[in-house]
């Protein structure tokens, strides 16, 4: 049934009122919400929105931009899709008093004259709710706003909230919506309501979805935006590595290695485990040893600031920044100076599936000495890792890449070799750049020639 | 399982304690041989005699400063008021050294003593014998008030008044005492600050006090007959107050009415309404209401006097407004 559209009255004492814009065409689709045009009174501009959803069908004889009218004056319809306007058959709507209280400003800006306005009127141009009402909406995301308050003052209260709750279930439940555009529906956040209201009598299908979706999308912009609460281990996180950047003072060192002889000694050691069914030392696996050897000849790295005290740990451990599903995780590997690659890959093989699958215990994760975050996968070049607290420093690992390499300038012999970027980030607090700088140019040694560091 | 009145109960309840504890005695006008002018201790002077059931004359500031002595000195005094109206005679013992003591003796001193009376408007008392008073109680630090609403409850709570070592308010309405209850044979005390569900409900929650309770269960059948569910809460101590008991009614209900016979400006409504405010705002689908007795001195005409006090009909009608809110 057609819903009539009228100048409507926006306070108390406003008896006439003129359209200041039409915001939506003759002809267009209007959805429960939608802002239709902007009525300009004695006070403010206000925004007027539907409470339905239809066709909109502006008269014919409808008052110009400007043009001041009486409150109640006829502007428009609502139609349904493929029903005529009142206009076009000739026959009067039959507005009643309810359907002509289907608008409401957007906005508040209504004040009249001052005067504390009181009336059922003007109680549903604000809609109060209770805040028990308020708070089980958001528990059941309904949009109060568009909900009729049955409280003795128009108040909206629970039972009304439930009630429009369970009748976006019904309207929602007997739609005909393939499964695939219904569950689309929920995930993109599409009302299949509106939906139906576009398509009567079509069942709703993937496509209408994408569409639909398409359409609010370009409507909102950029400027979408979701919220969810810090999940805990993002919190920990959070926390932690504020504290790192609060606390300690980091410098990042960068060093190009040559580890062509590392792959090459990787790409065998991978063949024979392979073979004989054993787990693959990893690049990461190879390199904890290798840092594990620079550690053992500058233990001044191997440290951490306890106070007033620098404490040196005769064991190295090793973190490894492993990237979970719920975020980051940093399992320990023990004592890496007494243990074989071999020890070593299986056991991180290990504590990277517990990490991947969150099982890891406190005790798995702490006790480091120093951390290894590498980002080769990603592509990544070289970047500036955060310290894991209280260990001293971390150690940053790019992609290796094969690149066109200077090896004798008066020669003038280049070659192809695989190169990685290797950065250091340490606390100047715990050691000082030179000693640090010596230890990556140690470690550089060791993974250019790596059957030193794994004697 | 005997079934005894208010008063009867309260007074198994102190005979209980005087045979366990020789300590406790009863100062009072017309409590010994007579027995107490509400029956309080009918019977006991026979077991006891005039040093535990002892007879005073007019002078409610000199036996309440005695007994706040005796206190100090390890005994256990009850004073019973007869009407509690004339307590305030001895208010400025109350509030100044009977509440205060403990503090300032930096709890050396105990205050076992329990000030018991009559309270509530009945009977044609008029307006010297038809007070409570129980708000102007609850704001005093180092008191505790207790207002029982039915024989079960006035047994239990009376042995855990004389066992405190804290001054109690023991405020008994009036118009209970005939009111017969269930009493177990064997021995049970109620512990402070624990609220009783009289009814289970689900559409508002009612607090209310004293004599007001078995008004509101009478409301709240009637209600129950048109279908609409009302939870009904009896505080029965005052201080400690079981806000947790009202706010996890308010949780479920959403909507709250305190009945309560004193009056309403800084009443104990006023007080429940500020917590319930702050616990559980977010769950409140309506304002919180009161319904009190009226602002205004106890009138003698039985007409006038009908006419201040909470009634059934009036507490349905109040249920029913807020549940119109």
């Amino acid at each position: 049934m057609a819903t009539e559209i009228v100048m409507p009255r926006l306070g108390w004492t406003m008896e006439t009122g003129s359209i200041a814009e039409w915001l939506k065409k003759d002809g267009d689709s209007v959805k429960q919400g939608d802002i239709i045009f902007t009525v300009e009174s004695d006070k403010a501009v206000n925004e007027i929105e539907s409470f339905e959803s239809g066709i909109l069908r502006i008269l014919p004889n409808s008052p110009a931009i400007g043009e001041s009218v009486p409150i109640g004056t006829p502007l428009a319809y609502l139609v349904q899709p493929g029903e005529p306007a009142p206009f076009e058959t000739g026959v009067p709507a039959s507005a009643t008093a309810a359907e002509l209280v289907q608008l409401r400003p957007a906005s508040t800006a209504i004040h009249a004259n001052g005067h504390t306005i009181k009336s059922e009127r003007v109680d549903q141009l604000h809609p109060t709710i209770s805040p028990r009402a308020r708070r089980i909406a958001g528990e059941l995301g309904v949009d109060w706003q568009n909900v009729a308050g049955t409280g003795r003052t128009g108040r909206i209260v629970e039972r009304d909230i439930r009630a429009a709750a369970e009748q976006i279930a019904v309207t929602t439940g007997s739609l005909r919506v393939s499964p695939v555009a219904r569950r689309m529906a929920e995930d993109l956040k599409v009302d299949l309501g509106s939906l139906a209201a576009a398509l009567p009598g079509q069942r709703i299908e993937k496509a209408h979805v994408e569409q639909a979706a398409a359409q609010v999308d370009s409507r909102r912009g950029v400027s979408a935006e979701t919220r969810a609460p810090l999940s805990t281990i993002r919190r920990v996180i959070a926390t932690r590595m504020a504290a790192s950047l609060h606390t300690a003072a980091p410098v990042t060192l960068t060093t190009e290695v040559d580890a062509t002889e590392l792959v090459a000694l990787r790409k065998q050691l991978k063949k024979d485990a392979a073979a004989i069914g054993l787990s693959v030392p990893s690049y990461n696996d190879l390199l904890a040893k290798l840092v594990a050897e620079m550690l053992i000849a500058l233990p001044a790295l191997n440290a951490r600031l306890d106070g007033e005290e620098i404490v040196q740990s005769a064991a190295v451990n090793i973190g490894i920044a492993v990237n979970a599903e719920r975020g980051l995780f940093v399992p320990v590997i023990r004592d890496v100076q007494t243990k074989s690659l071999r020890q070593i890959a299986r056991e991180s093989e290990v504590l990277i599936e517990r990490a991947r699958a969150g099982l890891l215990t406190t005790a798995e994760m702490s006790g480091g000495t120093f951390s290894i975050s590498n980002l080769g996968m990603y592509a990544i070049d070289a970047f500036t890792p955060i310290i894991n607290l209280p260990e001293c420093a971390i150690l940053g690992v790019g992609r290796i890449v094969p690149k066109q390499v200077v090896i004798d300038a008066e020669a003038e012999i280049v070659a192809i070799r695989q190169m990685l970027f290797l950065s250091l980030t340490f606390d100047h607090r715990v050691i000082d750049g030179a000693p640090a700088a010596q230890a990556l140019q140690r470690l550089k040694q060791l993974v250019e020639h790596p059957l030193v560091g794994l004697l | 399982m005997r079934e005894l009145t208010y008063i009867a109960a309260g007074r198994e309840g102190l005979a209980e304690e005087m045979a366990r504890d020789a300590t406790i005695f009863v100062v009072g006008e017309g409590i010994g041989v007579r027995g107490g002018n509400f029956n309080t201790t009918q019977g006991l002077y026979e077991l006891y005699g005039p040093l535990r059931l002892r007879d005073t004359p007019i002078v409610e500031r000199g036996f309440v400063g005695m007994c706040c002595g005796a206190a100090m000195t390890g005994t256990r005094p009850i004073v019973d008021f007869m009407f509690v109206d004339f307590i305030l005679d001895s208010i400025g013992e109350i509030f100044n050294q009977i509440a205060k003591i403990q503090y300032m003796s930096s709890g050396r001193l105990k205050m076992p003593i329990v000030l018991r009376g009559a309270i509530g408007i009945g009977g044609s008392a008029a307006t010297h014998h038809s007070g409570s008073y129980f708000p102007m109680f609850v704001n005093i630090p180092g008191l505790r008030v207790v207002v029982p609403s039915n024989p079960y409850d006035v047994k239990g709570l009376l042995k855990t008044a004389i066992r405190s070592d804290d001054p109690v308010l023991f405020l008994e309405h009036k118009n209970l005492y005939n009111n017969k209850g269930q009493i177990p044979d064997e021995e049970y005390l109620i512990p402070f600050g624990a609220a009783a569900i009289a009814r289970e409900g689900t559409q508002a929650s009612v607090v209310a006090v004293g004599s007001m309770v078995r008004k509101t269960l009478e409301a709240a059948d009637a209600l129950a007959k048109q279908g609409i569910s009302i939870e009904v809460i009896d505080p029965r101590t005052l201080a400690p107050l079981d806000i947790g008991t009202i706010s996890e009614s308010v949780h479920k209900t959403g909507r709250l009415l305190i009945v309560d016979e004193t009056f309403a400006p800084c009443g104990i409504g006023a007080e429940i309404a500020a917590q319930v405010m702050v616990a559980g705002f977010d769950d409140l689908d309506a304002p919180i209401m009161r319904l009190n007795g009226l602002h205004t001195p106890t009138p003698y005409s039985p007409a006038l006097e009908a006419a201040i006090v909470p009634t059934t009909q009036s507490i349905t009608d109040a249920i029913q407004a807020l549940l119109a809110e």
